[in-house]
């Protein structure tokens, strides 16, 4: 209860925090940039679920994350839905991915699932990128179904300028901070409850956890699903805010700065992963002058952490906490 | 006679029936066309030499490995094919000889996620441990004495401990039967009698166990029957006082000094 109490407290001054920056910053460099934290933090926390909390190494994340921008921005622009609409069923969308993705992984160990969830993005990716038949064709311009390289735009927004005008960026900066909240609650809830119990015996010792009634096959696809919901939702919103969807968010460098974050903040921990998200992204921005170094800067980063640091921050603070409680008492 | 042979009496119906089962590894018969029963609330007790086939036997009939030949029936109903998750739920509940845990959850932790998975398979197990399973779980930490440890994490207990919190996350599940893969192998003689305690009072609630066990004195005094293995096949079954006195078993496994040793155990008052 008292951990619980504590984490309550934490997550309310975090947002009021995060709820008085575009007041106190009313920059729209800085709002655009914390909106995208909020996607990735989204991000971040989900993948921890089957990465930390599960140990199933999974590199698809950010794959699913694109099932759900691509298909916001495809019924949006084929079908003419609203984005509010388009946004869930994105999610949903995400969902059925992630279960195939989760399927697919079931009979495989450590580092066969990496190589396979990495291969299966990489098959999305070239998809995309190598898809150059006309789909809309007029007079000034041809557009594959996918939008290939060059992506897609033009398929609405969540219309927050008709109603807010110029603040309408900041009206999006609170759907992005909403939507982080929702999917920490539900991470948090995941992990403290039942599931999160399961989730960890199959991690600690598949043999003996399915000799307690533990269906790995069932678990393991609740997993990928749970996990693939806010995420496929960040997707959505990430296409939503952005106005535009295209093959970058499969690149490595940005899986890296993802993975990054949770190594940083702490695999499998509850705070670990807006730690890992926040100072990930402070210390990327302080990189962007120097453009060539930003992800030497991260490969390095991510090494240290696995070398010196496995835990990550929290992990290692929360340990170094007990030990101090414990000669204290 | 006593209670639970007089049930067993009653319903004749074994509740195991292990029918000529094999398993082979290559060409290497672990087990060896093995054919054996058990009735509701017995024990029975199993020893054999290293190498035997008995942690094999355990992992084919909780199906964390399969059967080469033959057919296991738990309860009337075939349970040759099914995996460990429903072969747990439908009653069979077993402890590892290399001590598992789930090392970074708690000690109440362990038993809970036994609890809640154990007994029947939920649809959707909630956000939160019902009451119910709570009120399970205290139970088997009492029962197994680790009330005091409860917060601990499974992978900092110290072996009896580990041992103990294998049971209570079996004895959880409520199963029919209990099978415990060495049990006390590397305590000491005041671990063991705790164990002994412990396993009396499960007794009591009428499961059937079997046991494998290289600690002669703790198998012939808990069983009611034993089997005895060797390279897969069943050499000896039968009473533990006759044990001691089977040429084969004492030649193969016992020697002749720890086949006193089970007399003077069975019979505390002759000299051996
Ligand atoms: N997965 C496996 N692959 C190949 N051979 C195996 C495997 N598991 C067990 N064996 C072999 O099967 C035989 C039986 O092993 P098992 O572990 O069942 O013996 P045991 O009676 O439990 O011995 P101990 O008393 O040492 O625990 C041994 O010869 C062992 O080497
Ligand atoms: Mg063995």
């Amino acid at each position: 209860m008292t951990a619980f109490r504590r984490d309550l407290a934490i997550g309310v001054v975090l947002v009021a925090i995060a709820a008085a920056v575009p007041f106190l910053f009313p920059v729209r460099y800085v709002i655009t940039q914390m909106t995208l934290l909020f996607i990735y933090a989204i991000v971040v926390t989900q993948w921890n679920l089957v990465l930390g909390v599960a140990g199933i190494f999974s590199l698809a994340q950010m794959a699913l994350f694109a099932c759900g921008a691509y298909a916001t921005a495809m019924l949006g622009l084929y079908l003419d839905w609203s984005l509010w609409a388009a946004m869930p069923a994105g999610a949903v969308i995400a969902v059925v991915a992630g279960l195939l993705v989760g399927l697919a992984c079931l009979r495989l160990k450590g580092p066969y699932v990496a190589l396979l969830t990495l291969a299966l993005a990489q098959v999305a990716y070239l998809v995309i990128i190598t898809d150059t038949d006309c789909f809309i064709r007029t007079e000034t311009r041809c557009e594959p179904f996918t939008g290939g390289a060059s992506g897609l735009r033009r398929f609405g927004d969540l219309g927050l300028r008709e109603w807010l005008g110029r603040d309408w960026i900041i009206g999006n900066y609170f759907v992005g901070l909403g939507l982080l909240v929702a999917a920490m609650t539900f991470s948090v809830a995941v992990v403290k409850g039942p599931l999160g119990l399961a989730f960890r015996a199959l991690r600690d010792n598949l043999g003996y956890a399915r000799s307690r009634g533990i269906s790995q096959f069932k678990y393991q696809l609740v997993v990928f699903a749970l996990s693939a919901f806010f995420t496929g939702l960040a997707g959505a919103f990430y296409a939503a805010h952005f106005k535009s969807v295209g093959p970058t968010i499969f690149s490595f460098s940005l899986l890296l700065l993802l993975l990054a974050m949770i190594v940083v903040g702490g695999l499998g921990t509850i705070w670990g992963p807006i730690v890992g998200a926040t100072l990930v992204m402070f210390a990327d921005e302080g990189l962007r002058e120097v453009q060539d170094f930003r992800t030497l800067g991260l490969g390095l980063t991510l090494a240290l952490f696995v070398l010196l640091l496995p835990d990550g921050l929290t992990g290692t603070a929360s340990r170094l906490l007990a030990r101090w409680r414990g000669s204290g008492s | 006679m006593d209670e639970l042979s007089q049930e067993t009496a009653r319903s004749p119906r074994p509740l195991l029936v292990v029918d000529g089962v094999s398993k082979y590894f290559g060409a290497l018969a672990a087990v060896d066309n093995l054919s054996f029963e058990v009735m509701p609330g017995e024990v029975l007790g199993i020893g054999g030499p290293n190498g035997a086939g008995k942690t094999t036997l355990f992992d084919v009939i909780t199906g964390l490995d399969r059967a080469s030949s033959g057919h296991i029936l738990f309860a009337g109903d075939d349970i040759t094919r099914a995996g460990p998750e429903r072969i747990c739920h439908a009653g069979i509940a077993r402890t590892f000889q290399l001590n598992a845990g789930f090392d970074t959850l708690s000690v109440r932790e362990n038993i809970e996620v036994a609890a809640i998975y154990g007994h029947e398979a939920p649809v959707f197990p909630g956000f939160r441990v019902r009451p119910v399973i709570r009120r399970r779980v205290d139970e088997a930490l009492e029962l197994s004495g680790l009330t005091d440890r409860a917060t601990t994490p499974a992978g900092e207990l110290a072996v009896l401990e580990r041992k103990l919190l294998m049971v209570a996350t079996a004895i959880v599940t409520q199963p029919r039967l209990l099978m415990l893969d060495e049990p006390v192998g590397g305590l000491t003689q005041a671990e063991m009698d705790a164990f002994v305690a412990m396993l009396a009072r499960i007794r009591g609630e009428g499961m059937a166990i079997i046991l494998i066990e290289h600690v002669m004195r703790f198998l012939v005094t808990l069983a009611d029957r034993v089997l005895i293995m060797h390279h897969g096949e069943r050499i000896y079954e039968g009473r533990p006082d006759d044990l001691a006195n089977d040429r084969r078993v004492v030649d193969v496994y016992l020697g002749d000094g720890a086949a006193d040793l089970i007399r003077a155990a069975l019979d505390p008052g002759a000299a051996p």
